[in-house]
C-alpha cells in the first residue's frame, strides 16, 4: 500500500477536463486507487478510476486531498498521480 | 398569456422568434421490453458520445468536443454502473435502474456549492438517459419544424444532436452560463437565454416565443412591437452573417485591390480542415503547447512529427508557422517541473527553457518539426517565442543546428522570431538579417509594452493593441523587417479584429493570422478602404490620447466608405 496527501493547486479542481485527465492516469494502473478529500470530508473516498467518485468528492482549488493505492503498482500510482495534480493536471497552477 | 416577457440570462447571442418546441423529460419507465442490457447500453452510449465528440472536433470545435468526450467516460463510468447492477439486482427495471443511478450521481454533484460542479450533474443525468434509451431501442429526439427549444435544462448532447438548421433558439427555465448546453449553443450560434424562472409554466399552450440572447428575455406569444424589434434585429444579423459569408472566396486586399495574406491560427492537426473550408491561406500560428498538456509525459519525437506531419500536408504549398513550445511557470505540466516564480510572464519561460534544463525538450520539438518537413517535402516554418534580442536569436540557430546535427535536410526551414518584447522590437533592424520572418505578437506586445497584466481583469481597458505606442512599434518592426526583405505578419488577437485589421493594412503588415471565424469579417472590414486611406487613419490613430479614440478613426472609416 502506498498512500500520499497533496493540495489541489489548479484552478477548476478535480472536474472537467483535469479530472479526466486524472482519472484516465489512475485506470492506467492495476492497484486499486482511492481518493479523500481532506478539506472537505475525511470521512468518504471515491475510487480515482471512477469521473464520478472523483467529481463527488467536489475538489476544488485549495483543497487538500489523500491517494491511497494498493496493489503491485501501488507505489508508481501514487507517485506519479502526486506528480501530476501538483503540476495542475494540464492547467495553468498559480503561484503562491 | 400574451404579450408577458420573462426575464433570464443572456446565454448565447442572437436573436429568435419561432414556435416552442417541448424538449421530452426522462420518462421513469417505458410500456414495453427493453432490448439491451446495461453492459451493451452502456457500450453503445459511449460509442455514440465519442461519435458526436469527434463530428465536433471535426469542425474544430475541440472544447465542446470535450464535453462528449466526458460523457463517454460516464457512461462507463464503474460507480455509475454499479450502483444500477445493485438497484437492478434488487428487482428495479433496467432502465428504471440506470436512471435513479444517474439521479443519485447528479444529486451529489448538484448539492456542491460551486457552479461549474453543479453543472455537470446535467450531464450524468443525461447520460443516465441516454443509456435508458437505448435499452429501449428508443431513436433520440429530433424536430420537424424550425422551433426553439424549451426544457427545465437541455441535455447537452440534445442540443447537439438536434439538426441546427431547424434548432432556431433555446429558452431553460433552469441552468447557467456554464451549463454546457449554454457552452453548445454558443459554439452552434444558437440564440440562448438560461435561469428563466416560471418558462415552461409560461409557454404551455403558446404558438410563438421569442428568444433575446443578448439582453437574456424570453417573449410569449410578442406582441406586434417586440415582433418588429426581433425581426430588425435577426434580419441585421443574418445580413453581418451573410456579407461575411459573401467574402469567403475573395482574398482579403484593400478597396484598391493591394493584396494581403490571410492565415489561420490553430491549436492542433485537427483544426486544420475548419481553417481550409474557411479559405485560409496558410497557418500563421500553430499553438502547440495544446499537444504538452493534459498528459502525464512530453509527446514522444514521433508523435509530434505525426502531427506537424499532418498539418504541413493538409496545407500543401500553403505556409505553416509552428511556434515552438510557449510555455512558463504558470502553465505546470507533470514532466516539466518548473520552479515557481513571482512573475512567470517575465520569468524563464518558452524559448528561455532551452537555458534551464530542458534543453533536450526545445531540441526534440525542433527534430520533430525538421523530420515532419522531410516527410512531407514541405517547408516547415518553425516560429520561437520570447525572443528578446541578437544573442536569442543566435541561440535559436544553435539550437536547430543540434536539432539538424546528422541528418540530410533536403527541405531546409524557414526559421523566424515572434516579435512580442519590446526589446527586440526596437532593434528589429538588427534582428531581420539573422531571421526569414517576423510575427507580431499583439496580445503580449501590448501588456509588455504597457506593462499592464493581461491576466488582470482591473487592467481589461489597458489591454487595447490599438494604443498609439503600439501602433509606432509595429510601424517600427514592418520597417526593420521591410528594409531587410522579410515578410512581417500578425498572429495576436489585433488580426481577428475588424479595426485592428484596418490599422494593420494600414502599417504595410504582409499577412494577418486569426481564428478562421473572423475571416469575413476582416477581409470586409478591409476592403472599405483604400491603401492610401488606411495609410492615413493609422498616421492619425499614432497621434491620439488613447486606443479608444483610434478605434473610433478606423469605425468612422469603414462605416463612411462607399459600399462595394
Amino acid at each position: 500500500m502506498a498512500e500520499a496527501t497533496v493540495e489541489v493547486r489548479n484552478p477548476s479542481g478535480l472536474h472537467a477536463r483535469p479530472a479526466a485527465t486524472f482519472v484516465k492516469a489512475a485506470a492506467g494502473f492495476a492497484s486499486d486507487v482511492r481518493v479523500t478529500n481532506l478539506t472537505r470530508n475525511p470521512d468518504k473516498t471515491g475510487s480515482a478510476k471512477s469521473v464520478l467518485g472523483v467529481l463527488g468528492l467536489a475538489v476544488v482549488q485549495g483543497h487538500t486531498i489523500r491517494i491511497v493505492a494498493e496493489g503491485e503498482d501501488a507505489d508508481q500510482a501514487v507517485r506519479t498521480l502526486v506528480e501530476m495534480v501538483q503540476s495542475g493536471l494540464g492547467e495553468p497552477v498559480e503561484q503562491a | 398569456m400574451s404579450g408577458s416577457t420573462l426575464r433570464g440570462v443572456a446565454a448565447a447571442p442572437g436573436v429568435a422568434i419561432a414556435p416552442p418546441w417541448r424538449a421530452p423529460e426522462p420518462v421513469a419507465r417505458a410500456a414495453g421490453t427493453l432490448v439491451h442490457g446495461l453492459a451493451e447500453s452502456s457500450k453503445r452510449a459511449a460509442v455514440e458520445l465519442n461519435g458526436l465528440s469527434a463530428r465536433l472536433q471535426a469542425v474544430g470545435r475541440n472544447e465542446e468536443a470535450e464535453i462528449f468526450e466526458a460523457q463517454a467516460m460516464m457512461a462507463s463510468d464503474p460507480e455509475l454502473l454499479d450502483v444500477a447492477a445493485v438497484l437492478e439486482a434488487e428487482g428495479t427495471p433496467a432502465d428504471s435502474a440506470i436512471l435513479a443511478a444517474g439521479d443519485q450521481a447528479a444529486d451529489v454533484l448538484a448539492a456542491i456549492d460551486d457552479e461549474l460542479l453543479a453543472a455537470r450533474a446535467a450531464d450524468v443525468r443525461d447520460v443516465a438517459a441516454r443509456i435508458a434509451r437505448i435499452m429501449r431501442g428508443e431513436e433520440p429526439p429530433s424536430l420537424d419544424r424550425r422551433s426553439i427549444a424549451v426544457a427545465v435544462d437541455l441535455p447537452p448532447s440534445v442540443t447537439a444532436e438536434l439538426d441546427p438548421a431547424l434548432l432556431a433558439g433555446i429558452a431553460l427555465e433552469a441552468g447557467s452560463r456554464t451549463a454546457h448546453a449554454a457552452i453548445l449553443a454558443r459554439a452552434l450560434e444558437i440564440p440562448a437565454v438560461v435561469g428563466t424562472a416560471g418558462l415552461l409554466a409560461a409557454v404551455e399552450g403558446a404558438t410563438q416565443i421569442a428568444v433575446d440572447g443578448e439582453r437574456g428575455e424570453v417573449f410569449v406569444e410578442p406582441d406586434a412591437a417586440q415582433r418588429a424589434d426581433i425581426d430588425g434585429r435577426a434580419a441585421a444579423d443574418a445580413e453581418r452573417r451573410a456579407a461575411d459569408a459573401a467574402m469567403h472566396d475573395r482574398p482579403l486586399a484593400t478597396a484598391n485591390g493591394q493584396r494581403i495574406m490571410i492565415a489561420a491560427n490553430i491549436g492542433g492537426p485537427d483544426e486544420s480542415a475548419r481553417a481550409i473550408e474557411a479559405g485560409a491561406e496558410g497557418v500563421g500560428l500553430f499553438r502547440t503547447e495544446f499537444m504538452f498538456m493534459g498528459r502525464a509525459t512530453a509527446p514522444d519525437e514521433a508523435t509530434q512529427t505525426a502531427a506537424y506531419a499532418s498539418v504541413l500536408s493538409a496545407f500543401g504549398e500553403r505556409p505553416v508557422v509552428i511556434r515552438l513550445i510557449d510555455l512558463g511557470g504558470d502553465k505546470g505540466l507533470p514532466y516539466l517541473p518548473l520552479p515557481p516564480e513571482e512573475n512567470p510572464f517575465l520569468g524563464v519561460r518558452a524559448l528561455r527553457l532551452a537555458d534551464a534544463g530542458h534543453t533536450d525538450l526545445i531540441v526534440t520539438q525542433l527534430r520533430a518539426i525538421l523530420a515532419a518537413g522531410e516527410r512531407t517535402g514541405r517547408v516547415p516554418w518553425i516560429m520561437a517565442p520570447m525572443v528578446a534580442d541578437l544573442a536569442d536569436v543566435h541561440r535559436l540557430h544553435e539550437l536547430v543546428g543540434m536539432a539538424s546535427a546528422g541528418r540530410e535536410l533536403s527541405v531546409r526551414p524557414s526559421v523566424g522570431i515572434m516579435v512580442e518584447i519590446p526589446s527586440v522590437a526596437l532593434i528589429a533592424d538588427l534582428v531581420a538579417p539573422e531571421v526569414d520572418f517576423f510575427s507580431i505578437g499583439t496580445n503580449d506586445l501590448t501588456q509588455y509594452l504597457l506593462a499592464a497584466d493581461r491576466t488582470n481583469p482591473a487592467l481589461a481597458d489597458r489591454q487595447d493593441p490599438m494604443h498609439p505606442a503600439v501602433l509606432r512599434t509595429i510601424r517600427q518592426v514592418v520597417e526593420g523587417g521591410h528594409a531587410h526583405g522579410i515578410p512581417v505578419a500578425v498572429c495576436g488577437e489585433m488580426a481577428g479584429d475588424p479595426s485592428g485589421a484596418m490599422a494593420l493594412a494600414g502599417l504595410g503588415i504582409d499577412e494577418l493570422s486569426m481564428d478562421a471565424g473572423a475571416f469575413g469579417g476582416v477581409k470586409r472590414a478591409v476592403a472599405s478602404a483604400t491603401r492610401e486611406q488606411l495609410a492615413d487613419a493609422v498616421a492619425r490613430a499614432m497621434a491620439v490620447e488613447r486606443a479608444g479614440d483610434a478605434r473610433t478613426i478606423f469605425d468612422e472609416l469603414r462605416g463612411a466608405a462607399p459600399a462595394t
